[in-house]
């Protein structure tokens, strides 16, 4: 089981959902509103006046098969518009319950 | 869930809102009046004291200086007058605008109450009557006839006033100048002593003869009869043959003694109507009816009851006050639909694309209807005010909704679906939007709180523009999101735009523009100093311009296409005098103005026209015009220069002791025009000889006219003095020879003649030829017990000059000297006039002040500029908590006093004088500038945020903002021209106000992105190495 966590410009809210349900994902957790900023480049997503936009995260738990369309997706989301950006972190889960 | 987020996710529900407003607003819209102000109840109260027998001066002592006191405690009065005339007292009180008049009726009411026992036991009671701008008639016909002159009061009654009077909301018809038939009896007096009977004899035998009774009821067989006697005349014609007595064997008939004539009563008023003989119809309308619908359906039933008179009766329109108000208000509409369209077309201009334009446009119509629903529930009207607004709020209204697609638009470039971008850029843009609107919602609201006749008139444009502006920024954040996400397309950019595609032809002049900004700004931030001095040197200048060139006026005066003229002949003139120089005057018009539509002229006064009589002054000598123009279009001349020939034709009668010749028609309400001088004294004799040589001085002064002095000229009157002991040794006493003598001279009433249920005045008095001479009325018999006895003998009879009315101001005797200006501003003359009367000595105990429009003029001014205190305040405390910062609102405030010079600028070039109307403008344009510099310093803020270094924030922030500040500005700009460049009825009014705010705002816009930039960078840097000097690093990042 891997966790990847999509975090994405709140304009792609819908093309996120869209791609999970398409891939008969169901679990995810959602946070609507998260800030933040790349490590190299793109704006920050802080919600101020100065950076008005926002950002929202995804975590989601998806067999290790699944992690590499997930990213080839959100790879393919991404080049859209680089502007806009999204970006997908996958990290292993030791233990559920 | 936030308010755009809901209203992308359920367009339904959110089209449904909208459409219930719009819905909502067009019901009010047709349930709206129409006039031409909003109402504007003048509010004073009268109070009438008749005082029987008692001259100016008793009056004024007796009763006037006693109501005055006693009412001066009623609250919220703001002025007491009062006028003593004989034998009444008129005491006016003027109240604060805005307030209850019938609560303060019911205030005077109490007072009066407790007052009147310390008044005269013969006065009578005082009666009040509030005075409404709503008692101003509303249509004058002129009704003409040949050969049924005689009996038109008949036939105008029943055919005519009274089928009208079912109109619902009229409230008054009255006839002016109508022949009301008379049975008069003409006595010799000769032939009536001979037969040794007196008039109160033949009246009662006359009143004793014409006579129905029922007489009891008679049982017959099996029948009940009434019995019932039958003297009433059928004809008048039995008059003359009804016998009076006997005298010495032989029958005295009425016709042995007098001549009977069914005919006209004597006159004492002389109508003409463009010179034929003619009636004056006046309609007055309820409180609170629509004047426009009610001209239409009288003038609509007029047409109708016409065919109904006889063929010789002619109806003609003097004076139609809802013919004005519908061309002006379809005038403002045609002003508004041109501001609409150009507005769309900016939008369109700017942004080239037909969907996006469409979504912009849609919020117009919103937020204006949405005014609407104001006005019907607050009971208002559609009237030049509220439709001016409108005007002036149309180009405001799209300005949210221009930040909010734009947003929109960048996020779908971006690539996100339209109804995401929908959501998320408005979520961006919601809370800015909101700022930018409380600035404008600052400036105006205040306008709703506003005191005085400036108040009464601007809460309207205060509630309107707040309303729209609201609505629009509401519609901005739901409805546009909405719309937006159904409408807009997700771009995929076209590889080659078309050749005659905005792109190809608008925006490479766009980028030019924006180049050649970002180049100026670039130089004038590398020349602070010089763009300071010049900046500095422009206010200079403007306040210089405007300190010797602008001229200030109160309200301008529109051409309502109506000249009257009030024309005085030496006091005492008899009727038929006057009525000839009438005639003179009415060929004059009729040769030399080709302008007039309809002269209508009368002279003397018509004893039942109470209302009327209460205003003008009315007597045999009087004469007056009412001119009516063609329309504006048709003739070349205006209404002040029309009225300026009269004046110099009048001025060449010597006969002429008065004239007062003013334009327009039933602006009653605003409180005229006229520069008043007002002098306070008790002595009559010095008064009226310093406002005599005050008249002169003022009638030299430039563009005064109709130079007058408001206290009347002594009247000649014939005074009857009775000797108490000679009446006493004939048994008589003043009650009933006075009585006698009114019976001879004025007449008795003796009885009526009825006919087809019209009753008519049997009146019995001395032929014509036995009282117009003083011998004659000395000659007049008295009956005593023992024979006759003549006036001569008992008593003497003298001429006599009346003393003149008593005015009264603020508990003071008053004579006011005013004049109309003409072609000058009136507070040009009043500084000519003060300046004239400067030199003039001035005796001691009388005090001289100038007031009139100019003191209205003076006090509105004085509301505007609070206005504009409380404006500029508001504007500040926005801005400080938008900014979070006490400096950027002075920043952006620097924009502010340019806008003023713009409008110091457009009103010389335009040579239009400062009215307040225009002062308005001046302070709206407070709330439209700083949106402007908002907008610019806002974003350089927010570069300077991200990272910017100051200079390159400044020029990109320009440079991105110069499209957005240039597109709202020219909205606002292109809504108004419009207003400015209208040229029909009513323009005078608005056209100011245009101008003002387009002089204002071009030349503000054009500064403020030079300015301000300059400022900010100066303001900042300085700060920014004071931080620098001040912060320290914190201690724990210290190694």
């Amino acid at each position: 089981m891997k966790a990847i966590m999509i975090v994405y410009n709140q304009a792609l809210t819908e093309k996120v959902e869209y791609m999970l349900e398409k891939l008969n994902i169901r679990g995810f957790t959602q946070w609507p509103t998260v800030f933040g900023t790349g490590t190299t480049d793109g704006e920050p997503r802080m919600g101020t006046h100065t950076w008005p936009e926002l950002n929202s995260a995804t975590l989601t738990i998806v067999n290790e098969d699944m992690v590499d369309t997930i990213l080839t997706k959100v790879k393919r989301l991404d080049a859209i518009n680089h502007e806009v950006g999204i970006r997908a972190f996958v990290w292993n889960i030791e233990k559920t319950a | 869930m936030s308010i755009y987020g809901s209203s992308v996710k359920k367009p339904i529900t959110t089209i449904m809102v909208f459409v219930a407003i719009v819905v909502f607003g067009l019901y009010s819209l047709v349930k709206l009046p129409i006039d031409f102000y909003p109402e504007m109840e003048l509010p004073a109260i009268m109070v009438f004291t008749q005082y029987p027998g008692a001259n100016a001066t008793d009056v004024e002592r007796n009763i006037s200086e006693l109501l005055e006191s006693g009412l001066n405690t009623v609250t919220n009065i703001k002025q007491v007058y009062s006028t003593s005339r004989d034998n009444v007292s008129i005491v006016t009180l003027e109240f604060e605008y805005g307030i209850d008049l019938d609560g303060a009726a019911n205030d005077v009411r109490d007072a009066l109450s407790f007052y009147s026992t310390y008044l005269p036991e013969d006065a009578e009671d005082p009666v009040i009557f509030k005075f409404s701008t709503n008692m101003m008639p509303i249509l004058f016909y002129a009704i003409t006839a040949e050969e049924s002159y005689a009996g038109i009061e008949d036939q105008l009654e029943e055919k005519l006033v009274n089928p009208l009077k079912r109109i619902e909301g009229i409230g008054n018809i009255s006839l002016v100048g109508v022949p009301t038939r008379e049975i008069s009896v003409n006595i010799d007096p000769r032939r009536m002593e001979a037969y040794n009977l007196t008039i109160e004899q033949i009246g009662n035998v006359l009143r004793a003869e014409n006579l129905n009774m029922p007489s009891g009821i008679i049982d017959m067989g099996q029948m009940s009869y009434p019995l019932r006697i039958q003297g009433e005349f059928e004809e008048s014609d039995q008059v003359k043959n009804i016998v009076l007595g006997n005298f010495q064997g032989k029958t005295i008939r009425v016709k042995d003694v007098a001549t009977v004539n069914d005919s006209i009563k004597e006159m004492t008023i002389d109508e003409k109507i463009n010179g034929r003989t003619g009636v004056r119809m006046i309609i007055q309308k309820q409180s609170g009816a629509n004047t426009v619908k009610i001209s239409r359906q009288v003038n609509k039933k007029l047409a109708q009851l016409e065919t109904t008179l006889p063929a010789d009766v002619k109806i003609a329109t003097i004076f139609d006050t809802s013919d004005f108000i519908t061309d002006s208000i379809n005038n403002l509409t045609k002003t508004l639909l041109f501001a609409f369209l150009f507005v769309s077309l900016v939008v369109l201009f700017f942004l080239g694309r037909w969907r996006a334009t469409l979504i912009i446009v849609l919020t117009i119509p919103i937020s204006l209807i949405a005014a609407f629903i104001y006005l019907g529930i607050s009971g208002n009207t559609i009237n030049i005010i509220s439709l001016s607004s409108l005007s002036i709020a149309i180009g405001m209204v799209v300005d949210d909704a221009i930040v909010v697609l734009e947003n929109i638009t960048k996020h779908v470039e971006r690539g996100s679906t339209p109804r995401e971008a929908s959501i998320y850029a408005t979520n961006e843009v919601w809370l800015a939007v909101i700022a930018t609107t409380l600035t404008v919602v600052a400036v105006f609201f205040p306008m709703t709180m506003a005191s005085g006749l400036t108040g009464e008139m601007f809460k309207q444009l205060g509630w309107i523009v707040t309303i729209t502006v609201t609505t629009s920024t509401l519609a901005a954040i739901s409805f546009t999101p909405m719309l937006s996400s159904k409408l807009l397309k997700l771009q995929s950019k076209r590889k080659q735009a078309g050749r005659f595609s905005h792109e190809r032809i608008v925006v490479p002049w766009l980028d030019k523009l924006d180049n050649f900004y970002s180049k100026t700004l670039n130089w004038c931030l590398h020349h602070r100093l010089t763009v300071i001095i010049s900046a500095l040197a422009i206010i200079v200048v403007s306040v210089f311009l405007a300190a010797f060139f602008v001229k200030a006026e109160f309200i301008p005066s529109a051409d309502q296409g109506q000249v009257t003229a009030e024309i005085e002949l030496q006091a005492g003139v008899r009727v038929d005098e006057t009525a000839k120089i009438a005639r003179v005057i009415d060929a004059y018009i009729e040769k030399e103005i080709p302008e007039k539509d309809l002269v209508s002229t009368s002279s003397g006064y018509d004893e039942e026209a109470g209302f009327s009589a209460l205003f003008g002054n009315s007597g045999s000598n009087v004469i007056s015009i009412t001119m009516s123009l063609v329309t504006v279009s048709e003739r070349e001349r205006s209404d002040f220069e029309i009225a300026e020939q009269l004046r110099t034709y009048l001025a060449t009668f010597p006969e002429i002791v008065k004239y007062n010749v003013i334009t327009g028609g039933s602006d009653m309400g605003m409180g005229g025009n006229t520069v008043d001088v007002e002098i306070y004294g008790y002595d009559f004799d010095k008064t009226t000889a310093l406002a005599n040589e005050m008249a002169e001085k003022i009638k030299k002064v430039e563009g005064a006219r109709d130079v007058s002095i408001s206290r009347e000229k002594s009247k000649p009157e014939l005074r009857i003095s009775l000797d108490q002991d000679k009446m006493s040794a004939s048994g008589l006493n003043t009650a009933t020879v006075s009585n006698m003598i009114r019976n001879r001279v004025y007449g008795l009433t003796a009885s009526q003649f009825r006919e087809s249920g019209n009753e008519y005045d049997i009146v019995v008095r001395f032929d014509e030829d036995f009282r117009n001479s003083i011998s004659d009325i000395e000659n007049i018999a008295i009956p005593t017990q023992t024979g006759f006895i003549r006036l001569g003998e008992i008593g003497t009879v003298d001429e006599y000059w009346s003393p003149p009315n008593v005015e009264r101001k603020r508990r003071e005797r008053l004579v006011t000297v005013s004049a109309t200006p003409y072609k000058v501003s009136i507070g040009e003359m009043s500084g000519n006039i003060k300046k004239e009367i400067a030199g003039i000595d001035i005796p001691d105990g009388i005090s001289v002040e100038v007031g009139g429009a100019y003191e209205d003029m003076a006090e509105s001014f004085a509301d505007l500029f609070l206005l504009l205190v409380v404006g500029l305040v508001l504007v500040y405390l926005v801005m400080a908590s938008q900014f979070e910062s006490l400096k950027m609102p002075l920043i952006i405030m620097v924009s502010i006093p340019f806008a003023f010079t713009g409008v110091i600028l457009a009103l010389l070039i335009t040579r239009i004088s400062l009215s307040v109307i225009a002062a308005l403008g001046a302070i709206m344009l407070i709330g439209i500038v700083v949106k402007n510099a908002i907008v610019l310093v806002d974003f350089i803020n927010l570069l300077r945020d991200r990272d910017y270094e100051l200079d390159d924030a400044i020029r990109s922030a320009g440079r991105s903002r110069l499209r957005p500040v240039l597109m709202t500005t020219i909205t606002t700009i292109l809504g108004m021209l419009p207003l400015a460049l209208s040229t029909g009825e009513g323009s005078e009014i608005w056209k100011p106000m245009g101008i003002s705010v387009i002089g204002g705002l071009l030349f503000s816009t054009a500064v403020t992105l030079i300015i301000v930039p300059v400022i900010y960078r100066i303001v900042v840097r300085r700060a920014e190495r004071r931080k620098a000097r001040e912060t320290e690093e914190l201690e724990f990042m210290e190694v």
